[in-house]
């Protein structure tokens, strides 16, 4: 069963685009990743599907239900954390959580306790009192506390230190093996990769690819540097799987995908200076798809 | 319910300065009533010599400085003033706050829908209206028992002291529908002075025109004190132009709300 279902999602703000034709599914228990870089449109389709703004055309639907005629239903199952937290500044953190409790029916109150122990929040602070780490924690236990069906995160991680980041996606976890579908929003690679089963890549507010996290492993690019000694020769690395060749004096720059021992095996008699493989950044991704939309 | 106490437990702190404020200036302005009681002839006699103009737009013409009560429709004037600002900026600022300090995130994920979220809003404004304007009828009332030796006329009292509430109601209806209108409201009281003032102006203005045209423009019009005391009633037109205007603005407010985009962080 599709928990979230959009389609042709379209919404301009006057004549700036937000989104454009927008479609993906997010399936009942998975964990669904929403990747592009800033101003793509991952928060307004967010928003739209919280009814926070209208869509343009287009339609979503959440536990099967039109997310703008049924958004107060609909509503009582969603935790949504925003990417910026803001409550009632002159309130006690205690008092916003409790007040965001009384929205909804049968709350365990102590996970309020539980969820401020596992986050190492103190819950008799005001929040006008907390840095922006501590208020992304009262985000958090705001968003899980009403045990929600769905959890939606827009760029969840940011302004938590490393070690929150891995305990936040524990929780995360957890709340997934209870049976909670998450949409996670994120414009950093790596976490989306540890965690989600699949992604929906959005640039300039179209999808650009749905792809199963595990195909994309497979596809796995990798960024390679390669500094010479001397001269080489360019025609070495004219085979399948590598793209973005580009060559500065005695460096190589290219992305492969692929059996990794062709380059190994590529470089067998050279005199290297340097060789660097990374993680292509998101941005490099994306260049690739958009090479292959072409 | 939860949103109407979340608003009231907000805003107590605010409503409480606004009343003593309010009390404050009219124990201010009473507090020279004994004073000037002696010689009242005299002062009716430097007003008289004003010229004509000058005492309208002062809201002096029609008050005989007789008891009490005129000299009270001579305070409440300011009090007027001062109360429509508070309720203004009770009704801009109640819808825009979520926008303004960003809240609106947590509020409007919440399983409530707008419609509810705004009635609710209104009720708190509601409610810290007649608040106000039950502690200010009490304490002028005492004011004005404990500085007038003589009795006062009381239906009168009722009557001048309940065109607070009336002016009040509508400025916070107009800051509804300012609020819903305006996309993105950064300060509230530069837009509260302004509006109150401006109508207060176009009725000064009036005061010297005698326009009637001009007349139903600004609320001050509606509920011109000295012609409330002349008549001993408010005028019915007015107060129904005045039902008018606050459906209108409290409809269009809903409609607006309901279907308006709420900006991103």
């Amino acid at each position: 069963m599709n928990v979230i279902e959009i389609n042709q999602l379209t919404k301009y703000y006057g004549k700036h685009r937000g989104i454009e034709n927008v479609s993906f599914c997010v399936e009942e228990g998975e964990i669904f990743g929403f990747i592009g870089p800033n101003g793509a449109g991952k928060s307004t389709t967010i928003r739209t599907l919280l009814s926070l703004i209208y869509p343009t055309s287009g339609t979503a639907t959440i536990f099967g239900k039109d997310c703008i005629k049924f958004g107060r239903e609909i509503r009582k199952d969603i935790g949504y954390l925003p990417s910026e937290v803001f409550y009632y500044e002159h309130m006690k953190v205690i008092d916003v959580l409790k007040y965001s409790a009384s929205f909804y029916d049968h709350v365990d109150m102590t996970r309020i306790d539980t969820l401020a122990e596992t986050l190492d929040l103190d819950l008799h602070k005001r929040i006008d009192d907390l840095s922006s780490g501590n208020k992304k924690k009262v985000g958090i236990i705001q968003g899980l506390l009403h045990e929600p069906k769905l959890i939606i995160l827009d760029e969840p991680t940011s302004g938590l230190d490393p070690l929150m980041q891995q305990k936040f996606f524990e929780l995360i976890k957890d709340e997934n093996k209870k049976g909670a579908t998450v949409l996670f929003s994120s414009h950093i690679l790596t976490e989306v990769q540890n965690l989600c089963t699949r992604v929906a890549i959005i640039k300039d507010g179209s999808i650009i690819k749905v792809e199963n996290i595990h195909d994309l492993r497979e596809n796995n690019y990798k960024k390679f540097t390669i500094e010479f000694q001397g001269a080489f020769d360019m025609s070495r690395f004219k085979f399948a799987g590598i793209t973005n060749l580009t060559q500065e004096e005695t460096t190589v720059h290219f992305l492969f995908r692929g059996n990794i021992n062709k380059v190994i095996n590529s470089l067998q008699g050279q005199v290297l200076h340097n060789l660097l493989v990374e993680e292509p950044s998101l941005e490099e991704i994306f260049m690739h798809y958009y090479q292959k939309e072409d | 319910m939860n949103i109407l106490i979340q608003e009231l437990k907000m805003e107590w702190k605010s409503l409480v300065v606004w009343c003593l404020s309010l009390i404050g200036v009219l124990l201010l302005f009473m507090l020279l009533y004994p004073s000037i009681a002696n010689q009242i002839s005299d002062f009716q006699k430097i007003f008289n010599s004003f010229p004509v103009e000058f005492q309208r737009a002062l809201g002096l013409t029609n008050i005989e400085f007789g008891g009490v009560l005129s000299f009270y429709t001579f305070a409440l004037t300011y009090i007027l003033l001062a109360g429509a600002v508070q309720a203004m900026n009770l009704g801009v600022s109640v819808l825009s706050a979520e926008v303004r300090d960003k809240t609106g995130d947590f509020l409007f994920v919440k399983p409530v829908s707008r419609i509810r979220v705004v009635s609710m809003k209104m009720l708190a404004v509601l409610v810290q209206i007649l608040i106000t304007n039950a502690v200010f009828f009490l304490a002028s009332w005492l004011i004005l028992n404990l500085l007038s030796p003589t009795s006062f006329n009381i239906e009168l009292f009722v009557l001048l002291t309940g065109t607070l509430f009336f002016i009040q109601i509508f400025f916070a209806s107009f800051g509804f529908f300012i609020s819903a209108f305006l996309t993105r409201i950064k300060t509230v009281l530069p837009i509260s002075m302004g509006v109150v003032f401006l109508f207060y102006i176009l009725f000064l203005l009036n005061q010297t025109l005698k326009d009637v045209k001009l007349s139903y423009i600004s609320p001050f019009g509606y509920f011109d004190l000295s012609q409330i005391s002349k008549n001993m009633s408010y005028d019915s037109p007015y107060i129904l132009l005045w039902g008018i205007f606050v459906a209108l603005f409290v409809y269009l407010t809903c409609k607006l709300f309901i279907k308006k985009d709420l900006p991103s962080i």
